[in-house]
Order: C-alpha cells, then structure tokens, then sequence
C-alpha cells in the first residue's frame, strides 16, 4: 500500500518556485530518505505531507487520505518533529512528554507507562525533572523526538532530528527508529544532511534539488549506479608546480590538485587512469609518498548528483 | 476528551505558573492595601453613580478590572510563546484544527480572566463589604462582564502575538499597551475631576469600561451611561475577537 503519494506537486510563494512538479510514491514499512542542500525545498515538502501548508498546485495523497479534503484525519494518524526546536520552556521533561501525551488524548494508564519507556529509551531519566527551558540543544531535541512516540501512529515525518546531537545519541537514535519500523511496520520519512545516516537507516532515498527531485532509489542502487567511478587519492612528495601540466592530457578523469602534493582522481575506468599517471609520475622522477583507492560513497554521489542537477538548470 | 478540553488544559499548564500567580495576587494586593489606604489621606470619598465610596472601595472595585486586563494580556500572549517555541506549528501538525486552537485561547483567556476577577473579588471584599449591593441582575452582569473583558483584552494580546516577531518589539507593545490600560483608566482615580484631556483619554480605554460596569455591578449603580458602556464594551470585544481569529487563521508557517 502507498503510505505517501504526490502528483505533481506543486508550491510557490509569489516568484519563489520552492516545489516544482513532486512524484513520489512510497510503500508502507520503510524508511525514506529525503536528502538535499539547503533550500533545496525538503522542509517545504514536508510541510505540504503533514498539511501545515496547501500545495499551490498537485495532489497529496497521506495513508490513502486526500490532505485538501480531510487534512485533520491525516494529522491525527501521523507523528511529526518539525526542523525548528518546539517546547513548553517551564514545564519539565517529564511533564512534557505526559502533557503532549494528553493532547494526543492517550489514556493516563499508556501515558505513564510510555512516559518511562520513552525516559529511558532516550536517556532522559537523569535530566527527568529539569525544565525544558534549562535543557542543552541536544537534550532539547531527544525529548522533542521522544515526545512524539508518546502517540501511536503509522507515519512519522522526521525533519532533521540529530541536529545538536553528538554521536553516541544519534546512533542510539537511529537504532531506536530502525526497530521500531521493525516491531510495529511504522513509515518513516526523515530528512537529513547526514549522508552516512541516511545510508544506515533508509531502505529508499529521495534526493531534491531546487525543488526537483533529481532520482529516487535504494542506498545500494545508488551506488550501483553512479557509484561505479573511484576516487584515487596520491600524495607527492615535495612540491611540484609542473603536476598540473603533466596530467591535465590524461583522458576519462577529473582531476583535482590540492596544496600542490595531493592529487585526487575521480574516474570511471581507475585502473587505467591511474596506470597512466604513475607512468607520468615516474618519468619526471616526481616520488609517492602515498597512495589509495576508494569507491565512491553516497556523500560524494549526492555532491556529484547535485552539481550535475545545478549545471543542468543553469 | 474533546480536543478543545486538551488544549485548555495544556494552555493552563504553561500559563499557570508561581510567578504568575504571585503577580496575579501579589500585585493588585499592593494597590489595594498599601496605596488604597495610603490614599485615604488625600482622597477621603470619591462619588460614584448616588453613592459616596471610600477610596480602598473604589480602588478595590477597579483592581478586579484591572486584574482581569492583566491576566488576559499575559495569557493573551499564549499564541505569541507558541510561535517563539516553535509549539504553534507543533499543534498545527497534530489532532487539531485552527479553530480548535483558537477557541481554547479564548477559553483560557476567559477562565484566567473569571479566576483573576474572583480572586481580587475574594481579597477585596472585606475592603469594600460596607458599600456592596450584589443583587440576582449585578451577579450575571459582572461576570458576563468579565468574560467580555477578558476576550477583549485576550485578542488584542492575540493580535500583538501575530503581528509581531521579535522579542523586543513585542515587549516594548506589550508593556506599553500595559501601561496605557491600567494608568489611563478610572481603575485608579474617578473619570469626574480629572482635567478635560485626561477625562477623555479615560474614554478612549476599555479598561475604564470594564471597570465602571464591574463598579456599578458590585455597588449597585447600574444606569443608562453604564449600559451605554456595556454596549461599547460588548461590542468592541466582538470586533477585536473577530479581528484577531482573523489574524490567526491567515497565520503562516
């Protein structure tokens, strides 16, 4: 079943294109990746899935709910943490996640027992009576994310929720998510800047771009299928300004010189590429200091997937 | 439990804490104690409607005004610690409507403005017991009253809580709007006697409104001028409702 399904979404503010023309189509059970730069349009997009905001032009349709007929039965049966830090400042940890239990209408027998499921599962138990206001910006978050689990629901729209924690709280974070998609089939739409993240967690990533998405695909997929250049990584041995000259001939690679010793080497056909340039090397007497081969991760294919999106648009 | 039940309940939580309650109480109680009967040196008797009231009474009357205006503007700005928390957007994406939300402000303001006027009634009351003329017509109308004032005073809170985002111009309006409303009213000196300019202003404050219909309930000296008043009131109170769940609703995210 589709949990999430745009056509054609569409939205602007006066000449401000901040969503241009959305297909998404997302099964039940997973976690979506929603990646892009800064205003690349993903905190517009889930503002549009969560009904905080009409689309100008499109349909969204939420766990089979249209959101501009019956936007308030989508929100009751989704969980939302929003970009921006939300709090009550003077009420504890603890009575925030009872108090936003109680808004949910959750019966006081659950609420407490989540209340202490959630306190522990998130750390929170020793900062349990401080109030939010007196909280650090990480542990600000944890409760923010914690509260939303107070309520039951089927889909949960993550936006950017490690931002400010370190990483011991974020792996514990996307441990806890991870199993809960396990244990109760929940959909998680989450966004976030933290490439490794999204590889860790998602089973699908979306990746946007001034408003566009550029491609839909599963980690693995993406890296099968522009994942397949390797990056080279060669350090000379004292500075050497003829390098440029020397290698700028060598065809199929995209080369780049940094502090005039490391030369990085993208390309599709490495083994050749880099039989050429050692060649080079050698002749002109230029001695390695070091040298690897990576593949490429999925940070340097959403860097490369954007700027190609850039170039294209312009 | 209905979902306006929830979030009035959660608005009385937030809104509810010491430091508002002691201010609440602690507040109108200096005026009422300390300058009431500091006061009763310089003003022995101040005329109201066919009565004579001692000054701690008069004073005593105006402080329940004055504290429902004070409650409601601080409850008032419920919407505006909602937007600076990011907890407007928050409720947004939960189980409620925006109408829902806005009449649990309403509510809220309305309840903090009833507690406040009774609490200052109960303090008071000792104060101006003498002078006192409840009858079955004043009960209705002080508290109908009240809860007019409080949605008047709570949606110009509202209004200054959508219009405004930074913290130092909210607070310079607030403050300001504070203290227009409470000096420039008959809550603590009778309109009559005051020089003509200062006379007028009076009259250009709901405060003063709600303070004479309160007055006239409590002392018994309901008259046309006073029903006059309470159209004024009753009515401005429905414009500004109208004009902040307007405000409200075209709220953006």
């Amino acid at each position: 079943m589709s949990c999430i399904e745009t056509k054609s979404l569409f939205k602007n503010y006066n000449s401000l294109i901040a969503v241009d023309g959305i297909d998404l189509n997302i099964k039940s059970g997973q976690v979506f990746g929603f990646l892009g730069p800064n205003g690349a349009g993903k905190s517009t997009v889930i503002k549009l899935l969560t009904t905080l905001i009409q689309p100008t032009k499109g349909k969204v349709s939420i766990l089979g709910i249209d959101s501009r007929k019956n936007p308030l039965e989508i929100r009751k049966k989704i969980g939302v943490v929003l970009q921006q830090p939300s709090y009550e400042p003077t009420l504890s940890v603890e009575k925030s996640l009872a108090k936003y239990g109680m808004m949910w209408n959750v019966d006081s027998k659950t609420m407490k027992k989540r209340t202490e499921e959630l306190l522990s599962s998130f750390e929170l138990q020793d900062i349990r009576k401080k109030r939010n206001e007196d909280l650090s910006i990480g542990q600000r978050r944890r409760v923010q994310v914690a509260r939303e689990f107070m309520h039951d629901m089927e889909l949960l729209f993550l936006d950017e929720p490690t931002v400010g924690l370190d990483p011991s709280a974020r792996r514990k974070l996307l441990d806890f998510l991870k199993n809960k998609v396990k244990e109760t089939g929940l959909t998680i739409f989450y966004t976030t800047h933290v490439l490794t993240e999204a590889e860790y967690l998602c089973d699908n990533i979306a990746i946007i771009n001034k408003g566009k998405i550029i491609t839909v695909a599963s980690p693995q997929e993406l890296k099968k299928k522009f994942g397949h250049e390797k990056t080279i990584q060669i350090h000379v041995s004292g500075k050497n300004h003829t390098l440029h000259d020397l290698l700028k001939d060598i065809p199929d690679c995209k080369i780049e010189f940094n502090t005039g010793t490391i030369i990085t080497i993208q390309s599709s056909n490495s083994e050749i590429v880099l039989m050429d340039i050692l060649k080079i090397l050698n002749q002109n007497d230029i001695a390695i200091e070091d040298l690897s081969a990576m593949p490429t991760n999925l940070e340097e294919i959403f860097l490369k997937l954007v700027s190609d999106s850039d170039a294209s648009n312009n | 439990m209905h979902p306006i039940i929830r979030l009035v309940n959660r608005n009385l939580t937030i809104a509810i804490n010491p430091g508002f309650l002691i201010w609440q109480v602690i507040f109108p109680l200096i005026y009422i104690f300390v300058a009431g009967f500091a006061y009763t040196s310089l003003i022995q008797n101040v005329p109201f409607g066919n009565k004579d009231l001692d000054y701690p009474a008069f004073l005593a009357s105006g402080m329940i005004g004055f504290n429902i205006m004070n409650s409601t503007l601080v409850s008032g700005i419920i919407i505006w610690n909602d937007r600076r928390h990011g907890m407007f957007e928050q409720i947004m994406s939960g189980p409620f409507t925006r109408a829902q939300y806005i009449l649990s402000n309403i509510a809220t303001i309305a309840i903090v403005g009833l507690v406040s006027g009774a609490l200052i009634t109960a303090v008071g009351y000792p104060v101006f017991f003498e002078s006192v003329e409840f009858s079955l017509v004043t009960i209705p109308l002080i508290i109908f009253t009240a809860i007019a004032g409080a949605i008047l005073f709570g949606s110009i809170a509202s209004i200054i809580s959508t219009r405004l985002r930074s913290s130092e111009g909210f607070n310079v309006i607030i403050n300001t709007v504070f203290l227009f409303f409470a000096f420039v009213s008959t809550a603590f000196y009778p309109a009559a006697g005051a020089p003509e300019p200062l006379a007028t202003a009076f009259y250009l404050n709901p405060l003063t409104y709600l303070v004479d219909i309160i007055r006239a309930g409590i002392f018994g000296a309901v008259t046309d001028f006073i029903i006059l008043e309470m159209i004024v009131l009753v009515s401005l109170a429905a414009v500004l409702f109208v004009i902040a769940t307007k405000l409200l609703t075209k709220l953006d995210f």
